[in-house]
């Protein structure tokens, strides 16, 4: 690296994790060099609060402000950003939640966040123009079982033990809210729906295809298990509802061309 | 040195910075805005809010900012970075695109900031060249824009403005002159704000941006939560007799007022753009009177009348 460059590595330690700075090489001729280095800590840790803020609506509204202070704090502490966009920035949220001990007592928190991460994915994702249908037209029905199909960029399969999305939903509105935590997992999709994310509920059978599908196994084996572990599985339903949804957007064929 | 064609071009007027609690107003109302500026990033991806932007953009010219390039970053460039700029460039068709001198990733972790480097040769030709890989992926020239920065390093060869000369010369890239950004500098760290009007390239400027800082701590930093300071405006009108008349840009970020506020800034930057107009038919009718003989003496006016 150029001198220029190492003054630049030196620099992000001394913004991002306090190190001294080296007083001689920095110039503030009307305040005290410690200070213009604060103004600069100050913007690291508040644009990444701000991002997390912006992208965890409701955990900050389940924690509390002050809390989701502390809390984006250590998570900051722990998790550099790896991207100049912003908006990337706290997807490891959910991990760092599920060892966080002083949140312990709110433990469908992990899963709030990932439905949350979801959420914000979904909302910056690139648009996918809808899929042909006539283009399934030319596909040979034997060689529908070896398509690989690929999901909307926006689109994420949860499955929850608790009743996140219920308790997601009733924090749209600042309400108070009364969920029993007991009555229940959920089955999730969070996807693109009219230009705006959506998180809609979905059959067991149908999470566990798509999941299949999202792994890039063919369709005639992720038929297959799905059906070991969903004896009703619909195959045909399925694909029409999803692609009507436009939640499959492209196909590749077994030889691998992609039409 | 191939530089790139300078594409189309925002009008000489003044334009607000377009964020998210104005949109529908906007859309809903069209209020008199010149031309509107937008941070790129919020409108990577698609959906919602690239929907709202193709609207903004059917009605008045839009100018893409970027916030988190990072050109002058000593990490590679971004690619996928890059490559949702150019889908966003060909989805919105700007009139204008532009970035700022500063770098924020070195060695794989981000400051999601607009952070100083020191301005050296090297700096330069490293800074030079990446203007020009992000030019040729765009297919056209894009402004940069100088900085306002809280310390200075005293490895930097050059001045900023000396800096900006070179990378214009190098990339054939413009400049987007932030007024503010310069008199904050020239209060924090007593850059001299006339040296810098008059060093940059005024043929490259492209544009011109005005914002309020806050002054925190014996520093002023560039928060654009304010009017414009008085002594900002006055750096303005040098920077208008010096350089010329240039698209201007009221930029409001944090606090943002009601659009009439905005407005009424948008407007004060119209006036002083306007008188400078109105200066210069005097000069042409001052040089038309010149040529009729008849003309007493007393009545010429002067070359910066």
């Amino acid at each position: 690296m150029t001198n220029w460059a190492d003054t630049l590595a030196r620099f992000s330690a001394v913004v991002r994790t306090g190190a001294e700075f080296d007083a001689g090489a920095i110039a503030c001729p009307n305040y005290p060099a410690a200070r213009g280095v604060e103004v600069y800590r100050n913007n690291y840790r508040g644009n990444l609060h701000d991002a997390l803020v912006g992208a965890y609506p409701v955990i900050r509204q389940l924690v509390g402000e002050e809390f989701f202070r502390l809390l984006a704090k250590r998570f900051i502490e722990g998790h550099p950003s790896r991207s100049g966009n912003l908006h990337r920035y706290g997807g490891e949220l959910a991990d760092f939640l599920g060892r966080f001990e002083n949140t312990r007592h709110i433990p469908y928190l992990p899963d709030m966040a990932r439905l949350e991460w979801a959420y914000h994915r979904a909302y910056f994702a690139p648009d996918v123009p809808p899929f042909d249908l006539a283009r399934l037209a030319d596909i040979a029905p034997e060689a529908y079982a070896g398509l690989r199909w690929r999901l909307h960029p926006g689109c994420t399969l949860l499955v929850s033990g608790f009743p996140v999305a219920a308790i997601w939903r009733a924090h749209q509105d600042d309400e108070d809210f009364r969920i029993d935590l007991d009555r229940g997992g959920e089955h999730l999709l969070v996807h693109r729906k009219d230009l705006r994310p959506d998180i809609a509920d979905i059959a067991p059978a149908e999470l566990h295809w798509l999941a299949q599908l999202q792994q890039d196994m063919a369709m005639g084996a992720a038929t297959e298990a799905t059906l070991a572990a969903h004896p009703d599985f619909d195959v045909a339903a399925a694909l029409r509802r999803w692609l009507a949804q436009g939640v499959l957007v492209d196909f590749e064929t077994a030889k691998g061309e992609r039409s | 040195m191939t530089h790139p064609p300078a594409g189309p071009t925002l009008p000489d007027i003044a334009g607000i910075g377009l964020r998210a609690p104005h949109y529908s107003e906007v859309l809903e109302q069209r209020p008199a805005l010149g031309w509107v500026e937008v941070h790129s990033e919020n409108f990577f991806g698609g959906g919602a809010s690239l929907h709202t932007l193709l609207q903004v953009a059917q009605h008045y010219p839009v100018s893409l900012h970027g916030v988190g390039m990072g050109l002058a970053s000593p990490d590679p460039l971004d690619a996928g970075h890059l490559r949702e700029l150019r889908r966003l460039c060909d989805a919105v068709g700007p009139a204008s695109v532009s970035e700022h001198l500063c770098w924020n990733t070195v060695g794989g972790v981000a400051i999601n900031d607009l952070l100083p480097f020191p301005y050296t040769r090297d700096a330069l030709r490293h800074v030079a060249g990446r203007v020009q890989q992000v030019q040729d992926i765009l297919g056209r020239r894009i402004l940069i824009e100088n900085l306002s920065y809280y310390i200075a390093f005293r490895e930097s060869e050059m001045r900023e403005e000396e800096f900006l000369a070179e990378l214009v010369a190098h990339s054939g890239c413009g400049i987007l002159f932030d007024v503010n950004n310069l008199f904050v500098n020239a209060v924090n760290l007593g850059v001299d704000a006339q040296a810098f009007i008059r060093g940059i390239p005024a043929d490259a400027v492209g544009e011109y941006h005005l914002a309020g800082p806050s002054m925190m701590d014996g520093c002023l930093v560039d928060t654009h939560s304010a009017p414009v300071y008085d002594a900002a405006w006055a750096l303005y009108e040098d920077a208008l007799r010096h350089i010329g008349k240039r698209p201007t840009l009221i930029e409001w970020d944090v606090d943002i007022p009601a659009l009439p506020v905005l407005q009424r800034e948008a407007c004060k930057a119209q006036q002083r753009m306007d008188a400078m107009d109105s200066c210069q038919a005097s000069l042409s009718r001052g040089r038309e009177r010149e040529r009729l003989p008849s003309l007493p003496e007393g009545e010429r006016v002067g070359e910066r009348g």
